[in-house]
C-alpha cells in the first residue's frame, strides 16, 4: 500500500516536471497518449481485468466523452461540465448494455461488446445530431474555462491527474468488498453465488465505474484533439487497442495498465516515428511480435508475472516465521 | 417445532430423465443430518437443489418456514445456507485468507471486519498458519477445510457438505469429525451428503436414505442399517456390494 | 414483380456469400472445438493465403489451380505457428491465448504491410468474368464458384471430421482432452492437426477469394470479425453450428447491406447475434 503510493507520487512528480519542462511537441504527445491510455487500459482493468469478462468494445464508453464534449462546446456549454454528462451517459450505457450480457460466458461475452460496439458506431454514424460519419470540430478557444490550451504541456499535467486519481481508486477497489467480489466471480461463479454473491449487481456496479472513468478520458481527448469523429473515438480498432494494453500489463493487476500503456507507447507509437511515421508497418511488426512473446513467456502480463513471484515469497516468509516461533 | 429445513416432493427433470422423484426430508435444527444413498440415486442434484444452484421442478424446500426453492442462488446463501462442493470449487488467485474474507463481507461490508471474521475462522478450522497460501496449491484435505471456512464464514445457521470425507486419508478422517463435532457445537446444524455410510455413522443425528431419486428411509443410523429397504437399495447396485458397512 | 426478382437476387447472393463464411468459419470453430483456442489471428492467415494466391497468379498459376498449393502452405503455416507458439499459449492462463493470437494478427498485419505495402493487388488476368443469368437473376460466374467451391470444401472437412479415425480423434480429444490421453491419443499431435487443418481451409477460401476480391494487409479482418460471428451465433465448436449460422450472416449481410445501406450491412447480423445469444447463451447448436 505505501509502496504503491510512493511509486504513484514519484509519477506524478516526474510528469509534472516533464510536462512543465518538456518543450518537445512529439514527446509531449507520447507523454499524453501513456497517461491517457493508462487511463483507458485501468478502466478496462475493472471490468476485464478484475472481473474477468473481456471486452472488446470499450472504446464507445471514451467515445461517450469524446461526444460529450462535442456537444457541449458545439451547444455553448463548458466542456468540464461534459466530466459528468458523459460519465453519467457512458454509465447509463453500460448498465443497459450489461444487464443482459455480464452474465454471458467467455467469449460469447466478448463478441456481445463487439456487436455492442458496432450498433454504437452505426448509431452515430446515422444520426445528424451527433454529426454523422463526418463528427465534430471543435473551435479553438484556449482558456482553462474551455478546457483548452494553447500548449501540450497542461494536457499532459491533466491526462496525469485522472490517471493519479483512477489509480487511487483502483487502489481503493483493491481493498473494497468490491474488488474482492469481482475477484471472487472471476475465479468461480458457482463457488461466489454459493457465498451470496449476486453477480449481476457487483458485475454491474464495476462497470457503471470502469464506463465512466473511460469516459472522462474521452473528455480529455476531445479537448486535446479538438476532433471527434468514430474512427478516432468510437472504432473497433481503439477498443482492442485499450484491451490489448490491459492484458500486455497483466489483467487484474494495479498497475499493469500502466505498464501496458508503456509498452504500447514506446514500442507502438515511438518505434513508428524513429522509422519515420506510421504506415510502413514496422511498428505493428514490433508490437505484435512483443505481444507474442508476451503471451508466450510471460503470461500473466508483465506486472502479473511480478506480483506472482512476490505472493509466492510472501507465503514461504509468512511459513518460515510460524515454524521459527513454533 | 418445525423442522430447520423441510423438503417436500422435490423433483427434477433433465428432459425425459428423472434424476429426482420425491424426495422428503427434515433437517431438525442444531443436528447432524446425513443424506446417503447408492450412486446414481440422486444426491448431488437434491443437495444442489436444496443449495439453490439448480432449480427443482416440483416440490417444496421451507428454510426456516420460508419457501426457497427456485430463488436465486445467492440469495439462499443471504439466507443463512453455507455449502461445500463435492469437486473443491476454490477461487484459485485469492490467498487462504482471500477467499475467506470474501465469505465474511456478506455479514461485514467492511473489509477490515471481514478480514478479522476470517482469522477467526480459520484459526476455528485449522489453517491459520496457510492464510497467505493461494488456494489452488494446498492438499485435498486443506481445499474442503478451505471450502468449510469459506461457507462458515458467511455465517449459516444450516451448513450443507458435499462429500466432505471423500478421498480423505484415515487421519484426515478424525481430523475432519473433530471439526463437524466442533462446528455442530457452535450451535450450527449440517446436512451432509456421503456416499460412505459407516462415515456418519458414529455422528449423524438422523439418516435420510434416497434411492432412484426418491426418499425410501428416514430414521437413526442404527435403524437405516437394519432396514430391508435401504439393504435392497444399496445390494440392488451390483458394483456397490459392501459399502454398507465397508 | 421487380421487388422480388431484387429480393431472389439478394437471397441468392447472401447464400453465395455466407458459403465462403462457412468455409472460414468452419476452420476457427474446430480449432476452438479441439483445443478452446479462440484464433483471432484468422483473418490475417486469410490474408496470407490471398498474398499465395496472388503470387502465383503472377507466375501464371490461377487460383483454383493454385488452391491445394496455397491449402497445403497455410495447413504446414498452421502446424509451425502450432508447435512453435500456440503450443505455449495453452500452457498459460485462459487470456494468454486471446493476446497471443492478436499479438499474431498485429504482427502478420505489420509484416504484410512492410513486405507489400498497403496497396490493393487484383490478381492480372482473372477468370470467370462472365455473368450467370436465370429466372431474372443475375450473379457472376466467380461468385459462384466462389460459393460452390465454399460449400464442397466445408463438405469435405464435415465428412474428414465425421467419418476418418483421425476425425474421431479430434472429437474424442474436444469432448474431453483428459479422456482422450488416457485412450492413447496424442493430444499435442492432433491440436497441431486441427490448427493446420483450420489453417487450410483459409488457405482454400483465400484462392477462391482472389478470384473477386483485391487483398491488402487487412483484407482478412472483415472476414474474421464475420466468422467470429458465425462461429459465435452457430456455437462454439459446432460445425454445422458454423455453416448454419455463415447462411444467416450472408442472407443478412447481404439484405441489410440493399435496405438499409452499405456502411450498415453488419448491423442485423450484430442484432440477430445478440438476440440469439440472450435466448440461448450457448449459441444455436452449441453444447453448454
Amino acid at each position: 500500500m505505501r509502496t504503491h503510493l510512493v511509486a504513484l507520487a514519484a509519477i506524478v512528480v516526474a510528469g509534472l516536471l516533464a510536462a512543465f519542462g518538456l518543450r518537445d511537441a512529439v514527446l509531449l504527445d507520447l507523454l499524453f497518449t501513456l497517461f491517457l491510455y493508462a487511463t483507458l487500459g485501468q478502466s478496462w482493468n475493472w471490468i476485464s481485468g478484475y472481473a474477468g469478462n473481456i471486452s472488446f468494445g470499450h472504446a464507445i464508453f471514451f467515445g461517450c466523452g469524446a461526444y460529450a464534449a462535442a456537444l457541449c462546446v458545439t451547444h455553448g456549454l463548458s466542456p468540464w461540465l461534459a466530466i459528468p454528462l458523459g460519465a453519467l451517459v457512458a454509465a447509463a450505457l453500460a448498465l443497459v448494455t450489461g444487464f443482459p450480457t455480464l452474465a454471458l460466458r467467455g467469449h460469447y461475452f466478448s463478441i456481445a461488446t463487439i456487436a455492442v460496439a458496432a450498433l454504437v458506431d452505426a448509431f452515430v454514424r446515422v444520426s445528424p445530431w451527433l454529426g454523422k460519419a463526418n463528427g465534430f470540430e471543435l473551435p479553438i478557444a484556449p482558456g482553462l474555462a474551455n478546457l483548452q490550451f494553447a500548449d501540450k504541456g497542461p494536457y499532459v499535467a491533466l491526462a496525469l491527474v485522472l490517471f493519479a486519481v483512477v489509480q487511487l481508486a483502483t487502489m481503493r477497489l483493491e481493498r473494497s468488498r468490491l474488488g474482492y467480489y469481482l475477484r471472487a466471480l472471476r475465479a468461480n461463479h458457482a463457488a461466489a453465488a454459493s457465498v451470496g454473491i449476486d453477480e449481476r449487481r457487483w458485475k454491474l456496479l464495476a462497470f457503471a465505474w470502469s464506463a465512466a472513468i473511460a469516459a472522462a478520458a474521452g473528455v480529455l481527448y476531445a479537448q486535446y484533439n479538438l476532433f471527434v469523429d468514430p474512427p478516432s473515438t468510437i472504432a473497433l480498432g481503439i477498443s482492442i487497442d485499450i484491451a490489448l494494453i490491459g492484458v500486455v500489463g497483466g489483467i487484474g493487476t494495479l498497475w499493469g495498465p500502466a505498464a501496458g500503456a508503456l509498452v504500447y507507447v514506446v514500442l507502438a507509437k515511438g518505434v513508428a516515428l524513429k522509422l519515420g511515421g506510421t504506415g510502413k508497418g514496422y511498428d505493428l511488426l514490433i508490437y505484435g511480435a512483443i505481444i507474442c512473446l508476451i503471451a508466450a513467456w510471460k503470461p500473466h502480463g508483465i506486472v502479473g508475472s511480478v506480483v506472482d513471484a512476490l505472493r509466492r515469497r510472501r507465503a514461504a516468509a509468512s511459513e518460515t516465521a510460524l515454524e521459527r516461533a513454533a | 417445532m418445525s423442522a430447520l429445513l423441510q423438503v417436500r416432493g422435490l423433483a427434477k427433470r433433465f428432459g425425459s430423465l428423472r434424476a429426482l422423484d420425491g424426495v422428503d426430508l427434515d433437517v431438525e435444527e442444531g443436528k447432524l443430518t446425513g443424506l446417503i444413498g447408492p450412486n446414481g440415486a440422486g444426491k448431488s442434484t437434491a443437495f444442489s437443489c436444496i443449495a439453490g444452484a439448480t432449480k427443482p421442478s416440483a416440490g417444496s424446500v421451507r428454510f426456516r418456514g420460508e419457501e426457497i426453492a427456485g430463488m436465486a442462488y445467492h440469495r439462499v446463501a443471504r439466507l443463512g445456507i453455507g455449502r461445500t462442493y463435492q469437486i473443491v470449487q476454490t477461487f484459485a488467485e485469492m490467498t487462504v485468507l482471500e477467499a475467506v474474507t470474501t465469505g465474511a463481507l456478506l455479514r461485514h461490508a467492511r473489509l477490515a471486519d471481514a478480514a478479522a471474521h476470517a482469522e477467526e475462522v480459520l484459526a476455528f478450522v485449522g489453517l491459520a498458519e496457510k492464510r497467505h497460501r493461494l488456494g489452488r496449491i494446498l492438499t485435498i484435505a486443506d481445499k474442503k477445510r478451505l471450502e468449510v471456512a469459506r461457507a462458515l464464514a458467511t455465517e449459516p445457521q444450516l451448513l450443507l457438505l458435499d462429500e466432505v470425507m471423500a478421498g480423505l486419508t484415515p487421519a484426515e478422517c478424525r481430523d475432519a469429525v473433530d471439526l463437524l463435532r466442533r462446528i455442530l457445537a457452535r450451535g450450527i446444524t449440517v446436512l451432509m451428503v456421503e456416499h460412505v455410510m459407516e462415515v456418519l455413522m458414529p455422528i449423524a443425528d438422523a439418516i435420510v436414505v434416497i434411492a432412484a431419486g426418491k426418499t425410501i428411509f428416514r430414521g437413526s443410523a442404527a435403524d437405516a442399517v437394519r432396514d430391508p429397504q435401504v439393504i435392497e437399495a444399496y445390494l440392488g447396485s451390483p458394483l456397490e456390494h459392501g459399502e454398507i458397512a465397508s | 414483380m421487380e421487388a422480388l426478382t431484387t429480393f431472389a437476387q439478394l437471397l441468392v447472393g447472401g447464400l453465395l456469400a455466407g458459403l465462403v463464411f462457412a468455409l472460414v468459419a468452419v476452420g476457427l470453430t474446430l480449432i476452438y472445438g479441439v483445443m478452446d483456442v479462440v484464433n483471432f489471428a484468422h483473418g490475417e492467415f486469410l490474408m496470407l493465403a490471398m498474398y499465395a494466391a496472388f503470387g502465383l497468379a503472377l507466375v501464371g498459376i490461377g487460383p483454383l489451380v493454385g488452391l491445394p498449393l496455397v491449402a497445403i502452405a497455410l495447413f504446414l503455416f498452421g502446424i509451425v505457428i502450432y508447435r512453435l507458439f500456440v503450443r505455449r499459449l495453452l500452457a498459460g492462463p485462459p487470456e494468454a491465448t486471446v493476446f497471443g493470437t492478436f499479438g499474431l494478427l498485429v504482427l502478420l498485419q505489420g509484416a504484410a504491410q512492410a513486405a507489400f505495402s498497403s496497396d490493393y493487388l487484383n490478381i492480372p488476368h482473372p477468370p470467370l468474368q462472365g455473368t450467370i443469368r436465370f429466372a431474372g437473376i443475375a450473379v457472376s460466374q466467380a461468385t459462384v464458384v466462389e460459393g460452390i467451391g465454399a460449400l464442397l470444401l466445408t463438405g469435405l472437412l464435415y465428412v474428414f471430421v465425421e467419418f476418418t479415425e483421425t476425425g474421431r480423434a479430434m472429437r474424442a480429444v474436444a469432448e474431453d482432452r483428459v479422456a482422450a490421453t488416457l485412450m492413447g491419443i496424442d493430444v499435442q499431435r492432433i491440436n497441431g492437426l486441427a490448427f493446420g487443418i483450420g489453417a487450410a481451409c483459409v488457405g482454400a477460401a483465400g484462392s477462391l477469394l482472389m478470384l473477386s476480391y483485391p487483398v491488402y494487409p487487412t483484407a482478412g479482418a472483415p472476414f474474421a470479425l464475420t466468422a467470429f460471428v458465425v462461429v459465435a451465433l452457430g456455437g462454439f465448436g459446432s460445425i454445422q453450428g458454423a455453416l448454419v449460422g455463415a447462411v444467416i450472416v450472408g442472407l443478412l449481410e447481404v439484405l441489410g447491406g440493399y435496405y438499409l445501406s452499405p456502411e450498415l450491412k453488419m448491423v442485423p447480423v450484430f442484432l440477430a447475434y445478440l438476440v440469439v445469444v440472450l435466448l440461448r447463451p450457448q449459441g444455436l447448436l452449441g453444447r453448454r
